[in-house]
């Protein structure tokens, strides 16, 4: 089942955070691996109290916590969660042997042995006996699905500098020095080529990495170090060089990800090579403008690996791509470590160390800088007074510092030192040093009046670093006092106050603020950039509109990322406890901003009450569902004007500002309408687009829409409205046909033969297209045609006979009638409504009592005489389809007409399902049915699959059509 | 109370710089403050803060320039940057057709978002790379300027904006650009700023506006401004 585990821990760095800087409250799990700085999807399986005990004798007394490939032991509470107390992080495949000890019966205790023989902990459980079992039960699983992960152990110490620096001190001792294992030496960064910034003598670097070879001598080393108290301390003091690296990979838990996932780098890196994006570009810009005063930088050596790792990240995180001030961390970093490490301590930086500091919208940046201001109002209420009175503003000195981890701002040698406690205690020391900073200068600070000057004062104050605090003290001691020094104590004794649950409280509190902030703005900026045809719209719907299309992007990803959550949860079986999910929110940086199909009907639905499903009543009480219909579709293809199937909020505002705009009028909307259906933009609509339109004007209009008739219908008057309007479409039909086109004026006369076709070859084009035909009627003539029965039968309706409709006539059809010409002049139109307030489309009460079960039929005849409307208006879709149906069959049994008696047999069932009531309501559709029945049939001499393109091949597929308009009548 | 006393008045002006990236926004505050130029200049992070001052014939100005980065990322940040300034440089690169765009975009927000009355004035950088096409002075090499005078100043003239074409290689048109801006300051603007440093009566009704990062827009009566 953990099987998948290299796949998971790969996901950390693929997918992106789901919750950055949020957790209101996180969930123990969060904390957990917060704490132990463990990969995302590590869950917290057992915990138990426990003393630890290291061969050395000390012990400590905490809590020992085990999850899917970690156990992990610490003496501070999770709650607070000290990632520097005493401890370990110990992947469960670093573990060689665990034994029970039965030295004293009563107690229950295990032995540990670790991947460096040289590490044995012993672990005494404070628990009741069957806890303890528990414990080692879940303990012995975990380690048996874990033995596999320690192939990648060589591969990972190996490039540890710890490693080798022990086997050094080893090798010399027995003598034998290696010239050889130099070639092994691991990579430590470009100051192995290029030396490390400052004087390694000042920095006392070799007695520095003496202590140091001494504790990993007895407390493990990368991945199995103990952590006592002393590790703190030498970390706080700096560390040496060529050990600096792959203490903040450890510190920060980069390490394990790393560990997981051997491959990653050199995959990611392969994988796009050469590929271009914007993020390359923006990389590219920068390689030759990072750290430039570094030697290494100025070297193609150091540009190189710059360029490597911004480029895999870029890739492995595309939301967050490439920010300015990456390219400064991470040269930074490479002075230290290989580019692998680089590429995966990035990573945990941008996911939890400095969250949303780099993203699209650099909330996490804005946001700790509200965190910032407000310590700084708490602890230093004067200056902060005086920032407030002179109207200085803090944020625009101590962005940078957050922005660039003060890399940008002190000397490289004191913010790597700043680095070293940043990575071990997480981002509060950005905040414990601000806050120092500001305290030290304070005197000088309170005279500032302006920017310029806070700006001016601290430059110099971080220029004079490595003064001294107190150069005219007469105690020697206090003389030798660096002003880092200083920094550093005042930061970690004044403000050992600001903890990590300091500052996830205080992100907590500022977050939605700083998000709207953002939203505000972004919303601001999007809509001014939305060009001439925003401005046609009313400003509050257009407002709506943005917060609409956004809304429903963001719902869908959300929704996509609880279920993926599920799924994970469903499989893992535990961690019941939901984690803040977000996604998609415009102010994390949302990524998607277009909308697809399914997307836009979700939208649609918010703003036209015709988008939504039939049933109201929907039992998770959703009265939104979206509807799918052909009309939408076609709709969504129109407002696609970039023709990538997605819409984006541009598309969507200027596609609603041809419908709603300013200075709409009727012809106007006649005019659209007919464009929407004329797909080859020729001014004509063909046989098959009027009946779409009918449909479309049906579909529309079935949960009723606003007339303006100049005789309000008496109650229980035939002529109610929506009765009206399916009447008036039945005779849209009727009418349309009547005064179409022929398309051939040549062909209409029964002339037998048919002119020959000018191009044969595109029978295969859309149907819609006039050409096919003709190609179609090339096809048929070596047929000898049918003798034509010349009734009065509409022979448009004969689907031999193609024809058209131009605008002028689609216009004159419409204000023919009252109902369609209300329709168009104000029903359509109002039929959006982009404000919610106030709604212009009503929904029939009628509508509201009708229960959803069942088929239309059978309800229909359920609801009673008041209730018919649901089904008129249904049983008006049926018309339009029942019309097309008869057409297609005629097609049909022309091409085999055998058939003839089944298809009969559908047609009575269909009929029969109308109910008595709704009938005569229907006798005008009768008649053109009628006329269909009676109209000649096609040559019998029709090929069956003969023309693709032509009637005989849409005949077919149209019957699909039908059969899914029923399944939507059902819904 | 007279401006015409003996000393020349002295005052501070807010200047605010904005435009894509790598435009040449902050080679052109170099130049106008060192009058030097490198070739390659640091990326601006978040934001550089520069002051010079400029001698006028009846005043001293003293320029607060506010150099802000150009990415697009960073533009959530400049409402921090341009809150209160008197006067804005949108600057675009004549060779780069998207960056005229870019700068028409901060124009629109400066107009909505920032101080009424602020001084704007549109520059189009790089003329040097441009200018030798006409007396063949660049090689074949040189890109061809992407937008034109007639097309920028019209566009300029429209929204009333200063316009100037400069170069921050070779210095053209630059010291021209601050000292149109410090002409076209209202006498009045500057001694609002006076003594007692700009204050927040610029902004109009900002007065809540907490300092620090906001995003709330200095002047609140055009915040459903879209
Ligand atoms: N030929 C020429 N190059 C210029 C000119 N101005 C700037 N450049 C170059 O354009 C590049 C970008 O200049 P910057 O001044 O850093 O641009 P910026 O607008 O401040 O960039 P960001 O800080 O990233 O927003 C540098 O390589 C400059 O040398 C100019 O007038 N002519
Ligand atoms: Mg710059």
């Amino acid at each position: 089942m953990f099987s998948t585990l290299i796949q998971k821990a790969q996901s950390l760095i693929l997918e992106p955070p789901a919750s950055s800087p949020s957790p209101a409250k996180p969930s123990k799990s969060t904390q957990f691996r917060n704490q132990f700085r463990l990969p995302a999807k590590q869950t917290l399986i057992q915990e138990i109290s426990c003393e630890m005990s290291l061969s050395t004798g000390d012990h400590y007394t905490g809590k020992l916590y085990l999850s899917e490939a970690f156990l992990c032991f610490s003496t501070g509470s999770s709650s607070t969660a000290a990632p520097a107390s005493p401890g370990f992080t110990l992947p469960l495949c670093a573990i060689r042997r665990v034994e029970r000890l039965h030295s004293r019966s009563y107690m229950f205790a295990l032995s540990v042995t670790t991947w460096h023989n040289d590490l044995r902990l012993t672990l005494q459980f404070a628990g009741l006996r069957p806890s303890c079992e528990r414990f080692c039960d879940a303990l012995k699983k975990g380690l048996r699905t874990q033995m596999n992960e320690s192939k990648n152990l060589k591969i990972l110490t190996d490039s540890c500098y710890s490693e080798f620096l022990l086997a050094g001190s080893e090798r010399k001792n027995s003598g034998l020095d290696g010239e050889k294992k130099e070639e092994k030496r691991p990579d430590t960064g470009l100051g192995v080529l290029f030396k490390y910034p400052g004087d390694t003598k000042k920095l006392r670097d070799r007695s520095k990495m003496r202590l140091w070879a001494e504790y990993l001598r007895d407390n493990g080393r990368n991945i199995t170090l103990v952590r006592q108290p002393t590790f703190q301390k030498l970390i706080r003091v700096g560390l040496p060089n060529r050990l600096r690296g792959e203490m903040w990979e450890l510190t920060s838990g980069s390490m394990y990800s790393r560990l997981f996932n051997p491959t990653l780098y050199q995959d990611t890196l392969e994988k796009f090579q050469g590929q271009h994006s914007l993020s390359i570009d923006e990389i590219e810009k920068d390689l030759n403008r990072s750290l430039p005063e570094y030697p290494g930088f100025q070297d193609e050596e150091g540009i190189v690996r710059l360029r490597r790792v911004l480029q895999a990240y870029s890739w492995r995180n595309e939301e967050v791509g490439y920010c300015q001030a990456m390219n400064i961390v991470v040269a930074a970093l490479l002075i230290y470590m290989s580019e692998e490490q680089a590429f995966f301590l990035l990573s945990t930086l941008c996911d939890r160390l400095v969250p949303g500091y780099y993203s699209m919208t650099m909330y996490g940046t804005l946001l700790d800088q509200k965190v910032f201001e407000s310590l700084v109002e708490r602890t230093m209420p004067i200056l902060w007074d005086h920032f407030n009175k002179t109207d200085v503003q803090l944020s625009v000195v101590s962005l940078p510092w957050f922005l660039s981890l003060y890399i940008n701002s002190m000397p490289l040698v004191f913010a790597f030192r700043v680095l070293d406690v940043f990575f071990l205690e997480g981002p509060k020391v950005l905040f414990q040093i601000g806050l120092a900073i500001l305290r030290i200068s304070g005197e000088e600070l309170l005279q500032a009046t302006d920017d310029g000057a806070l700006i001016s004062i601290l430059k110099d104050y971080f220029a004079r670093l490595d003064e001294s605090a107190h150069p005219n003290s007469p105690n020697e001691k206090l003389r030798a006092v660096t002003r880092f020094q200083e920094l550093m104590v005042v930061a970690f004794k004044e403000f050992a106050g600001i903890t990590h649950s300091t500052i996830i409280e205080e992100r907590a509190r500022h977050k939605e603020p700083v998000l709207k902030d953002i939203e505000n703005f972004a919303k601001r900026t999007q809509l001014r950039n939305l060009g001439p045809d925003s401005k046609k719209l009313d400003k509050e719907d257009l407002s709506n509109v943005y917060d609409r299309f956004y809304k429903v992007l963001y719902e869908r990803q959300e929704r996509d990322l609880y279920q993926l959550e599920e799924a994970a949860k469903a499989q893992r079986g535990k961690d019941a406890k939901s984690e803040v999910l977000e996604a998609g929110r415009v102010g994390l940086g949302a990524s998607v901003t277009i909308m697809s199909y399914d997307a836009f009907r979700e939208f649609l639905s918010g703003i036209a009450p015709w988008a939504r499903h039939n049933k109201l009543m929907s039992p998770w009480g959703g009265n939104q569902v979206p509807a799918d219909h052909e009309f939408i579709r076609r709709l969504f293809k129109r407002w696609d004007t970039d023709f990538n199937d997605a819409l984006t909020l541009q598309n969507v505002v200027s596609g609603l500002a041809a419908i709603k705009g300013a200075h709409k009028d009727i012809m106007s909307c006649i005019s659209w309408f007919f464009e929407l259906y004329d797909d080859d933009g020729d001014g004509r609509v063909d046989k098959e687009g009027i009946l779409k339109i009918s449909e479309a004007l049906l579909f529309i209009t079935r949960k009723g829409f606003t007339f303006e008739t100049s005789t309000p219908p008496l109650p229980g008057d035939d002529n109610r409205p929506d009765e009206k309007f399916l009447k008036s479409v039945s005779e849209f039909i009727h009418r349309c046909f009547e005064y179409a086109d022929p398309s051939h004026p040549g062909n209409i006369p029964s002339t037998p033969s048919p002119p020959s076709s000018p191009d044969p070859s595109d029978d295969e084009e859309d149907e819609d297209s006039d050409d096919d035909l003709i190609a179609f009627e090339s096809i048929q003539d070596p047929t000898p045609p049918k003798p034509k029965r010349k009734k009065e039968a509409n022979i448009a309706l004969d689907p031999q006979k193609p024809l058209h409709i131009t605008l002028p006539t689609f216009r004159m059809v419409i204000l023919a009638d009252e109902a369609l010409e209300s329709f168009f002049e104000r029903g359509f139109t109002a039929s959006f409504s982009l404000t919610p307030s106030t709604s212009t489309a009503p929904i029939p009460s009628a509508h509201l009592s009708t229960p959803s079960a069942g088929l239309p039929s059978v309800e229909a005849a359920r609801v009673g005489i008041r209730g018919v409307l649901d089904g008129v208006v249904r049983d008006g879709m049926r018309v339009a389809a029942e019309v097309r149906r008869r057409m297609e069959e005629e097609v049909e049994k022309a091409a085999a007409g055998a058939k003839e008696a089944v298809d009969e047999e559908e047609e009575k069932e269909e009929v029969g399902r109308v109910s008595e009531g709704d009938r005569d309501l229907l006798s005008g559709a009768e008649a053109d049915i009628r006329s269909i029945a009676e109209k000649p049939l096609v040559a019998e001499g029709q090929k069956e699959g003969e023309g693709e393109g032509s009637e005989g091949g849409v005949g077919v597929k149209k019957e699909e059509v039908v059969v899914e308009r029923r399944e939507d009548l059902l819904q | 109370m007279s401006d015409t006393g003996a000393p020349k008045p002295s005052s501070s002006v807010k200047l605010v710089l904005l435009g894509e990236a790598a435009v040449g926004k902050s080679s052109l505050v170099l130049r106008f403050v060192n009058n030097d130029f490198q070739e390659n200049k640091e990326p601006t992070i978040g934001a550089a803060f520069l002051t010079q001052k400029c001698n006028l014939p009846s005043r001293t100005i003293k320029f607060e320039i506010w150099d802000t980065a150009g990415q697009e990322r960073f533009a959530s940040l400049a409402p921090m940057y341009y809150r209160n300034a008197q006067s804005a440089l949108v600057v675009y690169d004549l060779t780069k057709p998207s960056s005229l765009n870019k700068a028409k975009h901060w124009i629109a927000e400066l107009q909505r978002q920032a101080s009424p009355g602020i001084v704007i004035a549109l520059v189009g950088n790089k003329l040097d790379l441009v200018s030798g096409n006409d007396e063949s002075g660049e090689g074949a090499e040189a890109p061809a300027r992407a937008i034109s005078t007639e097309e920028a100043k019209a566009y300029a003239d429209q929204e009333g904006l200063l316009f100037f074409e400069t170069s921050a290689k070779t210095g053209e048109q630059v010291q021209e650009v601050f000292e149109a801006i410090a002409n076209a300051i209202p006498e009045v603007a500057l001694k609002a700023k006076g003594a007692q440093g700009m204050g927040r009566g610029l902004g109009g009704s900002a007065g809540e506006v907490a300092p620090g990062l906001s995003m709330n827009e200095p002047n609140t009566k055009d915040s459903c401004a879209c």
